[in-house]
C-alpha cells in the first residue's frame, strides 16, 4: 500500500499584525468559530492540508510562532510567559475572545502554557504529540543534534518525500538560513530546560475540554508524555491517530490530516455541548 | 625582520578510542568509558613535559586551552591547569585559553579565579576568553546559546569594570544582578593581558579594539582575515590605540625536521589522524541554535565554510596556502613564518604541534625550532620576552620595600587607652 499525498493546497496569503513592535505573520482562512493553530519545529511557513480541512468548519488562524518563519525574532522574548502574553495580545488584536486552540509538538507546549495562563479564553484545547513535560526516564529525541532534513525524517518516520511531496524547492542557502532561524527560535525557549515542571501544577487550571493526540510510532516523543498530559489536564481525553499507509509518527499532523481534523471537531463539539448544558 | 613572540600549545590529545568514519562529532558524546586512568595520567604528564621543555628552550609562552566532553584535550579547565603549570615553571608566560564566560553562572567567579592564578604565577598569566565552540554547549546547561552574545558582552563589561575600578559596586545588568561586586584578591598584573580567539565576527573585532585585547585569529580564509584585521587596526585607531603587531596573534601548525621530506615523514600520519578523528564536527554540531548570528552564518556559508568534509582532508590540502600546516626544514619554516606573519601584520604566533605526536618527536621539532628558527625573529641576544621584561611580581624583599607609595590602609590595634599601628615599621603605609 502506498500513501497518496494530499493534493497540494494553495494556502491563504500571509497577513501581518504588529503587536507594539512585535510582528506576527499568520495565515487565515475559513468561517466558523475561531481556531488558533501553533505549529511544530520544521513546519512554519506552511498552510497544511490539515489547516485546509479545519477551515471547512473553523476560522483557522495559523501564525508563524515567535522567531519562526516570517515572524521576526524579538530578543526580549525569553520565556513561555512572554509567549503566553504575546498570543493573548494577538487574540485581543484579532478580536478573538474565546477560541479553540490546537498545538503540535513545540506548538503543543506553547498551547499548554497558554492554556494554563488563560484557561477562560479557551473553548477547547488540542495537543498533538506535545513537548513540554518531564516524564522521568522518557527523554524526547534531541532535535538540536540533527540536520533540518533529518528533523523532518525523524518526525515523518522517513517518509518525508511521500508526505511533503516536492515541497522543498527553496534554494540551498536560503533554506539553510531559514531552518537555522527556526531552530534558533525553538532554542530560545526550549534549549534548557527542555520541559517546564511548573506545567505539572499549572495545567490543573485548564477547564475546557481537552484532547491529547499521540502517534503509533513517535520517534521524537515517548508515548508516556501523551498519557501524562491527559492525567494533568482536568477534562482530557487521549487518542492515538493511526496511519493509513504506515504507522503514524511525530508529524502525524502532516501524515493524517483527515483523522486529526475529525478528532479536533469532536473535542470542539464536546465543548459546544458543554456550553449548551450550562 | 619583524620580531615575533612564540607561544607553544601544550595540550595533548587522548587518542585511545576506536576510529570510526560515521561519528557525527567527537565533542559531545564520545563515551568516556574509553578513558583509561593510567593512559590519561600519561597524557596529562606530557602536558607538563611540554611546558617545562618550552621554558628551558626559551619560548615566550605556553598556551593551555580547555575543551569539554572530548578527548581532544584532557584539560577542561585552563585556569586550573595554568595554576599547576605555574607551580612547575619559573618565568615563562602562561596563556590560559578557555574559560568560557557563558559557562560560569557569574563572571565574579571567573574574576576570582583569574586574580588568584595570576598571583600564584607571579603575574605570568595571559587570559584567553573564547565564546566556546558550538559542540560544548550541549554539555553545559548554564546558558542558552541563543543569548550567548549579549550575555558575554555584559560579562565582559563587568569583568572590565572589576579590573579597572574599585569595589564594591552594584551591577544591574540584563543577565547579572550582583548587589556587591568586590573581588579579592586583585590580579597581580594591572591589567591581565587578554586574548580573544575569534572566528571573524565584527562584534569580536570591536570588543578587542575597545578593551585593547589581542585578536587571536582562527579558522578563517586569508582574504577574510586580512579584511578583518584591517578593520581591527582601524577600530583600534578610533580608540586612540597605536598600531601594535603584538595585538594580533595567529595560530600556525609547525613541525621542523632536518629536511622538508623528513618533516612530512615525521608528522603526516598524526596530522591525518587528527582530521579523520578529532576535528570531525558536523555543521549541526558546530552551530547550536543562535551560536552564529544570521549575518555571520550567511557570510560563512557563502564563503564555503567547511563545505568539504574535514575528515577527507589530504596532506596536500592541509599544507596548502600561507596559513596551512608548515612542515619542513628550519629554512623552510623560517620563510613560511615570515610570509604568514607578514601577510597579517601579526607579532605573536601560537604554535601548534600535532597533539598526538610522540614526545621524542615533539622534543626534536621544538628543539630545532628554538635553535634554528626562533633566534631569527628576535633581537640580538635572542632573549624571550619574559627574560627581557620584569615580571609584575616583586622578586626580593628589598624590592617589596622599595615599591612605594601604597594604596593600602594602616591596621591599628587598641591597647588599653592607646591606639597603635599593628606593623609600625612598614614604610609607605602611612
Amino acid at each position: 500500500m502506498t500513501a497518496i499525498p494530499e493534493a497540494p493546497v494553495s494556502g491563504p496569503p500571509v497577513e501581518k499584525v504588529d503587536l507594539r513592535g512585535a510582528e506576527v505573520a499568520y495565515r487565515r482562512r475559513g468561517e466558523g468559530p475561531p481556531l488558533l493553530f501553533f505549529h511544530g519545529l520544521g513546519f512554519s511557513q506552511r498552510w497544511h492540508p490539515l489547516h485546509e480541512r479545519l477551515a471547512e468548519r473553523f476560522d483557522v488562524i495559523a501564525p508563524d510562532l515567535q522567531g519562526f518563519g516570517d515572524s521576526p525574532p524579538e530578543s526580549w522574548m525569553t520565556g513561555f510567559d512572554d509567549l503566553a502574553l504575546h498570543y493573548a495580545e494577538l487574540a485581543d488584536v484579532l478580536g478573538l475572545h474565546r477560541f479553540h486552540l490546537v498545538g503540535h509538538s513545540f506548538g503543543g507546549w506553547v498551547a499548554a502554557e497558554f492554556a494554563s495562563f488563560y484557561p477562560e479564553r479557551l473553548a477547547s484545547l488540542t495537543l498533538i504529540t506535545p513537548l513540554g513535560l518531564r516524564v522521568p526516564g522518557d527523554i524526547p529525541r534531541d532535535l538540536f543534534r540533527m540536520t533540518a532534513a533529518a528533523r523532518l525524517d525523524v518526525q515523518l518516520n522517513d517518509r518525508t518525500a511521500e508526505v511533503l511531496g516536492d515541497d522543498e524547492g527553496r534554494p540551498g542557502l536560503e533554506r539553510l538560513m531559514q531552518d537555522y532561524a527556526d531552530l534558533t527560535a525553538f532554542g530560545r525557549f526550549a534549549w534548557n530546560p527542555r520541559y517546564d515542571i511548573r506545567l505539572d501544577r499549572r495545567l490543573g487550571r485548564v477547564t475546557c475540554p481537552a484532547l491529547v493526540i499521540g502517534a503509533e510510532e513517535d520517534r521524537v516523543l515517548p508515548s508516556s508524555h501523551v498519557r501524562r498530559y491527559a492525567e494533568l489536564l482536568p477534562d482530557a481525553q487521549t487518542t492515538i491517530i493511526k496511519g493509513t499507509a504506515a504507522p503514524s509518527g511525530h508529524g502525524v499532523v502532516l501524515q493524517e490530516p483527515a483523522a486529526i481534523a475529525a478528532a479536533i471537531e469532536s473535542v470542539a463539539s464536546r465543548s459546544q455541548s458543554q456550553a449548551g448544558a450550562q | 625582520m619583524q620580531e615575533l613572540e612564540f607561544i607553544t600549545v601544550v595540550d595533548r590529545t587522548y587518542p585511545w578510542f576506536p576510529s570510526a568514519q560515521d561519528r557525527d562529532s567527537i565533542g559531545i558524546d564520545m563515551p568516556n568509558a574509553y578513558y583509561d586512568r593510567d593512559l590519561g595520567q600519561q597524557v596529562l604528564s606530557e602536558v607538563l613535559q611540554g611546558a617545562q621543555r618550552a621554558e628551558r628552550l626559551g619560548y615566550d609562552g605556553i598556551l593551555v586551552f580547555e575543551q569539554h566532553n572530548t578527548p581532544l584535550t584532557l584539560i577542561p579547565n585552563a585556569l586550573t591547569a595554568a595554576a599547576w603549570l605555574a607551580g612547575q615553571t619559573k618565568g615563562i608566560r602562561i596563556v590560559a585559553n578557555g574559560p568560557v564566560l557563558s559557562f560560569y553562572s557569574s563572571p565574579v567567579r571567573l574574576a576570582e579565579e583569574v586574580a588568584l592564578v595570576d598571583n600564584l604565577s607571579g603575574g605570568r598569566l595571559t587570559l584567553g576568553l573564547p565564546l566556546g565552540i558550538g559542540a560544548a554547549w550541549h554539555g553545559y546547561a548554564v546558558a542558552n546559546p541563543v543569548h550567548a552574545r549579549p550575555r558575554v558582552d555584559e560579562a565582559m563589561a563587568l569583568l572590565n569594570k572589576i579590573w579597572t575600578e574599585d569595589g564594591p559596586f552594584a551591577w544591574e545588568g540584563d543577565y547579572y544582578n550582583i548587589p556587591y561586586v568586590n573581588v579579592w584578591p586583585r590580579p597581580r598584573q594591572d591589567p591581565v593581558p587578554v586574548f580573544v580567539p575569534a572566528a571573524g565576527s565584527r562584534e569580536t573585532i570591536e570588543l578587542c579594539a575597545k578593551y585593547d585585547f589581542t585578536y587571536q585569529a582562527i579558522l578563517v580564509p586569508l582574504p577574510v582575515l586580512q579584511k578583518n584585521l584591517e578593520l581591527f587596526r582601524q577600530l583600534r585607531a578610533e580608540h586612540g590605540r597605536p598600531d601594535d603587531p603584538s595585538r594580533i596573534a595567529m595560530v600556525l601548525s609547525v613541525h621542523v625536521a632536518e629536511t622538508d621530506a623528513q618533516a612530512r615523514e615525521e608528522v603526516e600520519k598524526y596530522a591525518l589522524w587528527g582530521t579523520q578523528n578529532i576535528f570531525r564536527y558536523q555543521f549541526h554540531e558546530s552551530f547550536p541554535p543562535g551560536h552564529a548570528s544570521q549575518g555571520s552564518l550567511r557570510g560563512m556559508m557563502s564563503g564555503g565554510y567547511r563545505s568539504a568534509d574535514v575528515s577527507q582532508t589530504t596532506w596536500e590540502t592541509m599544507t596548502h596556502g600561507p596559513l596551512g600546516v608548515i612542515a619542513g626544514s628550519a629554512e623552510t619554516v623560517r620563510e613560511r613564518l615570515a610570509e604568514a606573519t607578514g601577510l597579517l601584520g601579526a607579532g605573536r604566533v601560537i604554535l601548534n604541534t600535532e597533539y598526538t605526536l610522540p614526545m621524542w618527536l615533539q622534543e626534536k621539532s621544538m628543539t630545532l625550532f628554538a635553535q634554528e628558527v626562533m633566534p631569527h625573529f628576535r633581537a640580538p641576544g635572542a632573549l624571550a620576552s619574559w627574560q627581557r621584561q620584569p615580571a609584575a611580581a616583586y622578586q626580593t624583599e628589598a624590592e617589596l620595600i622599595g615599591r612605594t607609595p601604597r594604596r593600602a590602609g594602616v591596621p591599628e590595634v587598641v591597647m588599653g587607652d592607646q591606639t597603635v599601628p599593628l606593623y609600625p615599621h612598614v614604610p609607605g603605609t602611612r
